[in-house]
């Protein structure tokens, strides 16, 4: 599904965010990505999402090298990765409903595909019976289940999610990420870049650890 | 291709959803528009009516038939009561040599060097009126070369030059109109990239979220484009209205203007040609402006 070789991401300035990253994820996967702030973990989540590019090395995402794709497919692209975001980038001037449904006007659905798709997707997060609010008057791991059902709406096979439990309570922040197994365990691979370490030794996935842009640690593949 | 022309539909809605729930800002910028527009379409419609006034004018120029000197004013009653049996003739005027001297002497100011004069040098002359509203400048100008044969006659003149002085004159302005209208065109065209532009900026978060999630420039340049259209279109549509309202006050002074030149002249209006070109117009420059505003802008909002 992912698979980096000697990637290294330098900013303009000189500041190297990634040296020398390499490692594979397969489709089945649920990796947590952790380190401080800072030490590459949102990088290497804009260079899969093609927000950024790799300096050097090779990127593999859906055996697809990205650095090999032209501008005008990077939609496309983007359309089948589902992604989270810690401050979950809702619209606020939309309800709860349009929010999950745009990824689906942009792929161009029709009309009653996107409602049939939207709300199941709604539904898996537990907010279908709130799909006509607006995202302000929901709380907070109300917003962030919202910003997933969105990430999943189009039924990505890779699901990646930075700090998605950021803001969160430990509580919701169980929600959520229990949520990321479920989606998981029905054959998403999902990357979660986090800090949080309670939720990486609750859940006993896949780690890779960053520090200063190379990775420390990588338990492995393995599968619990 | 049906979901396609759906989509296209829903944007439509759309954009014209956003003007009305921003009916200040949409409003100004197509007062902005309209009254950019509407000047050189209301000069358009001027030089159109005074190309009709130079028209009438043209089909009621005079021929003038100098005859022999010591014609006797019997005679010139004659030929002039045979000129006016021709089809080609509305009315025909004596003028004798003794009025026509009066009249050169009260306007050439020469009248006491005239009076030193033994005799009057100034032959009788007929005034012909071509007839018919159908009969132009070239027609005029064959009914006095034939009436330039008649016998008696020794000369007949037919004054255009004035005329074609105007026509001329107005072509002029003509090209004065276009030259201001692309101008003004361009004016429309920054006028909706700017506020294209502020759009695209109050809309930040939101193309970088589309973009995030997949959508394509074109998705996010459409809304834009659409409400750039609008824009134009209703602009163009005001300057109608307004050069419309303008004309419809000016008509009556025009009116009594016309009266007092005894001409029964009415200002006609702009016409459902040039109306629609007004407003195609308007549509196709608000359109491109605003693409000119979405492919300035939109590239440099990258998520990151």
């Amino acid at each position: 599904m992912i698979k980096l070789s000697n990637v290294f991401k330098r900013y303009p300035g000189g500041f190297d965010a990634l040296r020398d990253v390499s490692f594979e994820v397969d489709s089945k996967e649920m990796v947590f990505i952790t380190g401080h702030s800072g030490a590459g973990k949102s990088t290497l989540l804009k260079i899969l999402t093609l927000i950024e590019h790799a300096s050097r090395g090779q990127v593999l995402v859906n055996n697809l090298n990205v650095a090999r794709l032209p501008r005008r497919r990077i939609p496309h692209f983007r359309r089948e990765i589902g992604v989270v975001f810690q401050d979950n980038k809702l619209l606020h001037d939309r309800t709860v409903f349009d929010n999950v449904a745009l990824p689906l006007v942009v792929a161009g659905l029709s009309r009653q595909e996107i409602g049939r798709r939207a709300r199941a997707a709604l539904d898996k997060v537990g907010l279908l019976k709130k799909e006509k609010m607006y995202p302000v008057t929901l709380s907070g791991g109300e917003q962030q289940r919202v910003g997933i059902a969105r990430a999943v709406v189009n039924k990505p096979a890779l699901l990646l999610a930075d700090e998605p439990t950021g803001n969160l309570d430990a509580d919701m922040a169980d929600q959520i990420i229990d949520l990321f197994y479920d989606f998981n365990r029905h054959g998403v691979c999902v990357l979660i870049a986090t800090h949080d370490l309670r939720q990486i030794q609750r859940l006993r996935k896949r780690v890779i650890g960053l520090k200063d842009g190379e990775i420390t640690v990588d338990s492995g593949s393995h599968t619990s | 291709m049906k979901n396609h022309l759906l989509r296209h539909l829903q944007v439509l809605f759309y954009s014209l959803g956003e003007l009305a729930r921003a009916p200040l800002t949409a409003f100004m910028t197509i007062v902005v528009i309209g009254i950019t527009l509407a000047l050189p379409a209301a000069l358009y419609a001027l030089i159109g009516n005074l190309q009709r006034v130079g028209g009438g004018w043209d089909q009621g120029a005079q021929i003038s038939l100098f005859l022999k000197l010591g014609t006797s004013r019997a005679a010139a009653e004659t030929l002039a009561g045979q000129i006016r049996t021709m089809p080609d003739v509305a009315s025909v005027r004596y003028i004798s040599p003794a009025s026509a001297l009066k009249d050169f002497k009260r306007l050439s100011g020469f009248g006491n060097t005239l009076d030193l004069l033994d005799s009057n040098p100034l032959p009788p002359v007929l005034q012909v009126l071509p007839a018919g509203r159908t009969v132009g400048a070239r027609a005029a100008q064959k009914l006095a070369q034939t009436l330039g044969q008649m016998p008696g006659v020794t000369q007949a003149q037919f004054d255009l030059e004035w005329v074609q002085r105007l026509d001329a004159i107005l072509r002029l302005a003509q090209r004065g109109v276009l030259i201001l209208a692309l101008l003004l065109g361009v004016a429309v065209l920054l006028v909706v990239g700017n506020t294209i532009r502020l759009a695209i900026l109050n809309r930040r978060t939101e193309i970088e979220v589309i973009k995030l999630i997949g959508g394509t420039d074109a998705f996010i340049r459409r809304p834009f484009l659409y409400t750039g259209l609008f824009q134009g279109l209703f602009g163009g549509l005001l300057a109608w209205i307004l050069v419309a309202a303008s004309l419809t006050l000016l008509a009556g002074p025009v009116r009594d203007l016309a009266g007092l030149y005894g001409s029964g002249f009415e200002l006609a209006g702009l016409g459902l040609q040039a109306g629609t070109t007004l407003l195609l117009g308007g549509a196709a420059l608000g359109w491109a402006g605003s693409r000119l505003a979405v492919s300035r802008h939109l590239r440099a909002i990258e998520p990151g």
